[in-house]
């Protein structure tokens, strides 16, 4: 079969999958701590169909062979761990990470997950939960009488309990950070763990090491970039449907031969 | 049997052999810093011995277009687009050191910082590591420096430069990897020598270089010409057949 046929289903099929991760993007640009994707393209390995320097006769050589191409792929989606805007919510347990790192919760699995999305509520026991009911990691409990919660920048969380002037020191929330949070897996709900790519999380208070503060009553809004996304939309639709026509003008020209020879 | 009805079938078959090419640079027109092949014919003649009416069509890649490709901002500190001429050094799986103008730079989890291909990226010293850092930056002329963790936002720390060489255009080539490298008989002693008047643009990546539309219409050009070669086939057909009925009514 003609070999510009796989070579352009490759070029399909690249812009396909860029074109779901543009999707994706778009679709969570109002999701708080989302961080936006992008599909890295490399060409795919080349074939050498004549060597260059192969003889041509007994007495000369060819000055140039032909390495072909076999098209191209999606090595992979990297995420972009930009900061998002700062939305100020004034809700009292909203908490944005201001500059690199993240909050941890614990899954219900008892593994450690790892999140940009500081929206988090009581549960019925008190405790600090994310919107997936998983708590805060390290646990902070709400004791039933307290008001006035306040979360400080280095992550201390103090109440007031019981009407007292002192307030009451609940916990500290602590942060971690990883040598490369792009090799973070998303496993969706806005969490991440960590894989062998991104390191062990370095734990730490919040504005020390590098850190960022915790800022109460603002959550983080998506880095997904509106118009970019689109331009890229507009790109990738009209590779793709360059490719599809490679694919068509291929397709008659088989159709050509068979019904012209034969 | 007319001999025609081989030099239809290897014209149409080079023809199929360039489109591909062309397809490949069509594929790869979203690919970061893709150089495009070019394709072209060389007339391959064969005189026996008879007329020296023989002559065989062959495609080959002359070469690699060079040029540059549009720069595109992405605001991302480690994406590197080398400015004017000049490649960025990759070592590449099988250790050899090979050319790229793709910056999109990850750090692994031991800190090597590596192109999105997974191969490590030269500095001026052997492939860069990152002790962790706060922030990165990277200077126009490949400098990398780094805030250490903890570490005062004013006192950054120069820690290795991009290895960014610049051969002659002419002793490049593309090897099976997609990586440009010194032709075999241009190659030097030693490694290739850094260039210090090479200057890189942090925040952008250089998009392929490929025409879409030129890619597009090469391929629309070597369709027809693959349907002139297949009437040239059934043409010598018609031919054979009409002998062939010449000789019954014999």
């Amino acid at each position: 079969m003609h070999p510009a046929l796989w070579v352009s289903k490759t070029g399909l099929s690249a812009m396909d999958t860029k074109m779901s991760t543009i999707s994706n993007n778009l679709a969570n640009v109002n999701t708080t701590g989302f961080k936006r994707d992008r599909a890295v393209f490399q060409d795919l390995l080349y074939q050498v169909n004549r060597q260059p320097g192969g003889m041509s006769t007994e007495n000369s050589e060819l000055p140039s062979g032909l390495q072909l191409g076999t098209g191209v792929r999606v090595v992979g989606t990297t995420k972009q761990f930009s900061q998002g805007n700062l939305e100020v919510t004034e809700q009292p347990l909203d908490m944005a990470v201001n500059g690199r790192g993240f909050l941890q919760v614990l899954l219900p699995d008892g593994q450690v997950a790892y999140t940009r999305d500081g929206q988090f509520q009581l549960n019925s026991d008190g405790d600090i939960v994310n919107p997936d009911g998983y708590t805060l990691e390290p646990n902070i409990n709400v004791p039933e009488n307290a008001t006035n919660i306040t979360i400080g920048k280095d992550g201390t969380v103090t109440a007031v309990v019981d009407d007292q002037a002192a307030p009451v020191n609940l916990g500290e929330i602590t942060l971690v950070d990883f040598i490369n949070p792009q090799g973070l897996q998303a496993i969706g709900n806005n969490l991440y763990k960590e894989t062998n790519a991104s390191g062990d999380p370095a734990e730490g208070e919040p504005g020390i090491g590098g850190l960022g503060t915790i800022e109460q009553g603002a959550i983080e809004a998506s880095n997904v970039e509106v118009v970019e996304e689109l331009v890229s939309m507009i790109t990738t639709q009209r590779a793709y449907e360059m490719n599809s026509k490679v694919v068509s003008a291929t397709d008659q020209m088989l159709q050509f031969i068979t019904n012209n020879i034969g | 049997m007319d001999k025609a009805l081989y030099i239809g079938m290897s014209g149409a078959k080079q023809n199929m052999l360039a489109q591909r090419a062309h397809a490949n640079n069509l594929a790869n027109v979203s690919t970061t810093g893709f150089k495009k092949d070019f394709a072209q014919a060389r007339s391959m003649p064969v005189f026996g011995e008879h007329h020296p009416t023989r002559a065989y069509a062959m495609t080959e890649r002359p070469g690699t277009d060079l040029s540059a490709g549009a720069l595109m901002e992405t605001g991302r500190k480690l994406d590197v687009a080398v400015e004017g001429d000049g490649w960025l050094a990759v070592q590449n799986q099988r250790g050899e050191e090979v050319f790229t103008r793709s910056g999109s730079l990850q750090i692994d989890v031991n800190g090597l910082v590596r192109n999105a291909n997974g191969d490590m990226v030269m500095g001026n010293g052997g492939p860069v590591a990152l002790p962790p850092f706060d922030n990165v930056q990277i200077g126009t002329d490949g400098t990398i420096s780094i805030v250490p963790v903890g570490g005062p936002p004013d006192q950054l720390v120069e820690v290795d430069r991009l290895k960014l060489v610049n051969p002659p255009p002419a002793a490049l080539e593309k090897g099976e990897d997609g990586y440009l490298r010194r032709k075999p008989d241009q190659a030097l002693d030693g490694p290739e020598p850094p260039d210090g008047n090479m200057r890189v643009a942090s925040g952008f990546l250089e998009s392929s270089n490929v025409n879409a539309v030129e890619e597009m219409i090469a391929n629309l050009q070597l369709s027809r010409q693959y349907e002139m070669q297949v009437k040239v086939m059934s043409t010598a057909n018609e031919n054979s057949e009409a002998s062939a009925r010449l000789l019954q009514n014999l």
